[in-house]
């Protein structure tokens, strides 16, 4: 039964992931919408909002008493960005029963009460309830202005927002804070119900068993549901080449710079397209053994940091750096040069293998994390087939140098972002 | 070597060894798994300013500790890093307050990278030009970490809690005080504290015990072990000052409100139980002081709490984001002060525990958090399953009596306010 789609209902699927290593069981809900300006926020606060409270739980603390009193069940849930939509996730994870002093049935007790968070929130008539919503906002409010205080994931939405301006992809994940300001009771309450109806959905079990009876709960749900539209996860934009590579700077009370660099790929989509990428931009920049830490950080000391990683189905390549501000363009000009080297495949045969070991090695890590294992599949709805981390290691084990040099010629520069300190020559 | 096993209730056991050198050894099998992981660390942290061995006392630069962990990847054959590439392995370390960790996780060749692992910790090699080159590296470091709010918010209440001790210190110094330091020093504080009677290594993965036993039997460096006096200066029961506030590029005001407890000896397991579940009485997510402060708009999902303990210092310290941090300071202080009068709620207390329980079982799923408890238990000499046993039999007269430590006059409020606009 496990690591199989099983059909519930139009556009839900279920998904069991059978692995016994663990001590815990998890349960996700997964609802995967169309990135678009006029949403965004009402769809990110809905996941915060749902597992904040509920009709059996409408104050907060009473929801927590009953997770803590559950052996410390924990909540968690998240927004992202998922090729060209919004991804919302809710997610219980318990002990399982065997640790409980009492016997209890812990598993089927927190996937119930996940199921009851997500169909039946606190609200009425048509709306959420109004200090629910407030407290929501007002913390969503603070989480996109304290973006700021993290420099580094500062920088790296700055450099999206610009490379993908006016497309789905460079929308911040959250919205603004005036999209943010603009969510009411009301408007809450729809993307609510258009969740429900218009997303595609799929729901994770990740330990020993299924609850009993959870998948046929979650069916008769959403059979109770009109549902219509079901968002296509397969839609998404690579990005695109460009001719003019576009160079932003910004200028704040900082004593070290970020650059950001964006580079757009002609290799690009779902595993079977874009694996020679992940490989390139590991061999590029992934770690220790990478040309740019190697060289940018290590030979010419140049930043205390420069990373390379890839978004593969947009078909897009990132470096980032942390460096001092006289040292800029230089570090520049060597990320550039590195890409060159990459390009006319002047890395050596053991550069090559230790990336391949190092990528096969921790897509074996996966087996033994949970949330791991969990995001893995939630990020494979828009692939043609979904791969388990075994299989893309046999996968990663068949590329030769050959199909790195060609993803490294298909890598074009396309946006530099520079956050600078306030004082000091741009260069 | 001598050898034990220590068994669990929840179906787990390990095994903990000591080496002839002093070295101590805990491992953790988990056959089911793909990965392993393995920390190979010292009893050495930013805290170690100063020491004596046989009569002998030296006084060091601030940063020392973490400076010495950047250069130890470098041997006189090559780097720990390239020898990594070839096994596939994840490598890092890390420096802290207390100890020195070097890590490597993999799902292939183990006994490769332990290997690599003992070899590279035991091969010092410094030389006055590689020492320069990483002043220039750390450097930049420490300039990370100067713009970091997360970072300074809770050095400034370090620096106004602590008059003398040494964990006022930033761990990786200073750029003036990373200057000082050469060839020579590295290798004073290498052979004091790198000598394996002060060390520690820790595994959980899928393992072969007696393999990684018989490795270590031949793969440690014959040395005597070494008596360290850790010279730390007399602290004061007060606090240096009770508010500090500096201005950096944030949108809202971050802050650190700690309470200095008083310090006779390193707190027991017992201590650090009753004191977590005390925090969670007090601000935790099912709390009413927690309700409060959220409804107020006081807080965010981002407050949290901790126990902060190790040789000469122990505190406990609230932080978060806030458009009010004096606030949310009185507010603790003031639940604190009806929780002594009142006593705890029996459903609270009861609750918490059953979540700290669960949250101690979830804590071996991972291999990672495996490894990292072995060292907290080499580090104050206790067992993997001491916290889950006290768990079971803890009750609310022993968290009360903990309550007696939080002393209000004792408090530091430290806070970083956004830039003021031009």
């Amino acid at each position: 039964m496990s690591n199989k789609i099983i059909p519930l209902s139009d556009g839900v699927e279920g998904l069991f992931i059978q692995n016994h290593r663990f001590n815990t069981t998890s349960v996700s809900f997964n609802f995967y919408l169309p990135m678009q300006k006029s949403t965004v926020a009402n769809n990110a606060l809905l996941p915060f909002i749902l597992t904040s409270c509920s009709k059996d739980y409408p104050d907060f603390t009473a929801l927590n008493l009953k997770l803590s009193k559950l052996y410390g069940a924990r909540l968690d849930s998240s927004c992202e960005k998922y090729g060209d939509c919004q991804l919302l996730r809710m997610t219980i994870s318990v002990i399982d029963d065997k640790f409980s002093f009492d016997s209890d049935s812990l598993v089927l007790e927190a996937s119930e009460l996940l199921l009851k968070l997500v169909f039946n929130p606190n609200a009425e008539n048509g709306e959420f309830k109004a200090n629910d919503v407030e407290r929501e906002k007002r913390k969503a409010i603070e989480h996109i202005r304290g973006e700021i205080a993290e420099k580094r994931v500062y920088a790296k939405n700055r450099m999206i927002s610009e490379m993908f301006e006016g497309t789905p992809y460079g929308i911040p994940k959250c919205g603004t804070v005036s999209d943010v300001e603009n969510v009411t009771v009301k408007s809450l309450y729809s993307a609510w119900c258009n969740m429900l109806e218009t997303a595609f959905v799929r729901v994770h079990v990740v330990g020993g068993a299924v609850p009993q009876g959870l998948f046929e709960n979650i069916k008769e749900r959403f059979e109770a549901v009109n549902r219509h539209d079901i968002t296509d996860c397969r839609i998404c934009k690579p990005a695109q080449k460009t001719a003019k590579v576009n160079t932003v700077f910004e200028k704040m009370d900082v004593k070290q710079g970020k650059i950001v660099m964006g580079f757009s790929s002609d290799i690009y989509g779902d595993d079977d397209m874009s694996l020679p990428l992940l490989v390139m931009c590991d061999i590029f920049g992934g770690g220790p053994y990478s040309r740019l830490f190697t060289n940018v950080r290590e030979k010419m000391s140049l930043c205390y940091y420069c990373a390379a990683s890839s978004v593969r189905y947009k078909g897009l390549l990132t470096v980032d750096s942390g460096v001092e501000v006289e040292n800029a363009g230089k570090a520049i000009d060597e990320i550039l040069n590195q890409l060159e080297i990459m390009k006319k495949g002047e890395f050596s045969d053991s550069e090559f293998e230790s990336s391949i070991k190092s990528i096969c090695d921790s897509m074996k890590t996966y087996y033994d994390s949970q949330n791991s294992l969990d995001l893995w599949y939630a990020l494979k709805v828009n692939n043609q087939n979904l791969y388990s981390p075994e299989d893309i290691i046999e996968k990663i084990k068949n590329i030769t140098k050959e199909d790195v040099i060609y993803a490294a010629r298909g890598v074009n520069l396309h946006t530099v972002y520079k956050l600078l300190p306030k004082e000091g020559v741009i260069c | 070597m001598l050898k034990e096993v220590i068994h669990g209730d929840i179906g787990e056991s390990y095994v903990k060894a000591v080496h002839s050198s002093g070295l101590k050894i805990y491992i953790l099998e988990k056959p089911q798994y793909n990965s392993c992981y393995a920390i190979f660390g010292t009893k050495y942290g930013s805290i170690d300013t100063t020491f004596s061995v046989n009569g002998e006392t030296t006084s060091v630069p601030e940063g020392i500790a973490h400076f010495l962990e950047h250069k130890l990847f470098e041997s006189e054959d090559g780097d720990a890093f390239t020898k990594y590439a070839k096994t596939g392995a994840y490598a890092n370390a890390f420096t802290s307050f207390d100890k020195t960790c070097y890590l490597f996780s993999c799902s292939n060749l183990f006994y490769d990278n332990l290997e690599i692992l003992l070899s590279f910790v035991q091969s010092p090699y410094f030389t006055q030009a590689t020492v320069e080159k990483e002043q220039g590296i750390i450097g930049q470091e420490i300039r990370m970490y100067d713009d970091s709010p997360a970072w300074r918010v809770m050095f400034n209440m370090l620096l106004s809690m602590y008059k003398n001790h040494p964990v006022r210190i930033d761990i990786a110094g200073t750029t003036d005080s990373i200057a000082k330091i050469d060839a020579d020093l590295l290798y004073k504080c290498y052979n004091t504290f790198y000598n394996p009677s002060n060390m520690f290594l820790c595994i959980a993965g899928n393992v072969e015990t007696d393999k990684i036993l018989k490795m270590v039997e031949g793969g440690i460096k014959e040395s005597k072990p070494l008596e360290i006096e850790r010279i730390k200066p007399e602290e004061p029961e007060e606090v240096l000052k009770s508010e500090v506030s500096q201005n950096l590029a944030v949108a809202q005001p971050m802050f650190c409100f700690g309470y200095k407890l008083p310090y006779e000896k390193m707190p027991s397991v017992k201590d650090r139980v009753c004191i977590e579940i005390l925090l969670e009485v007090i601000a935790g997510d099912c709390s009413p002081l927690y309700k409060k402060l959220m409804n107020e708009g006081l807080i965010n999902d981002d407050f949290s709490f901790e126990h902060f303990c190790g040789d000469g210092y122990n505190a406990v310290i609230f932080e978060g984001d806030s458009c009010d941090p004096k606030a949310v300071a009185e507010e603790i202080k003031a639940e604190i002060e009806r929780i002594k009068n009142d006593g705890i709620n029996k459903k609270l207390f009861s609750a918490i525990r059953s979540g700290l329980y669960g949250s101690a079982i979830r804590s071996f799923n991972s291999v990672e958090s495996c490894a990292m408890q072995f060292v907290d238990c080499a580090m104050n000499d206790t067992s993997l399953f001491d916290e889950l046993k006290y768990l079971k039999s803890v009750t609310m007269e022993s968290v009360l009596k903990r309550l007696a430590l939080l002393d209000s006059e004792k408090t530091v409020l430290s806070v970083i306010n956004p830039l003021k606009e031009d």
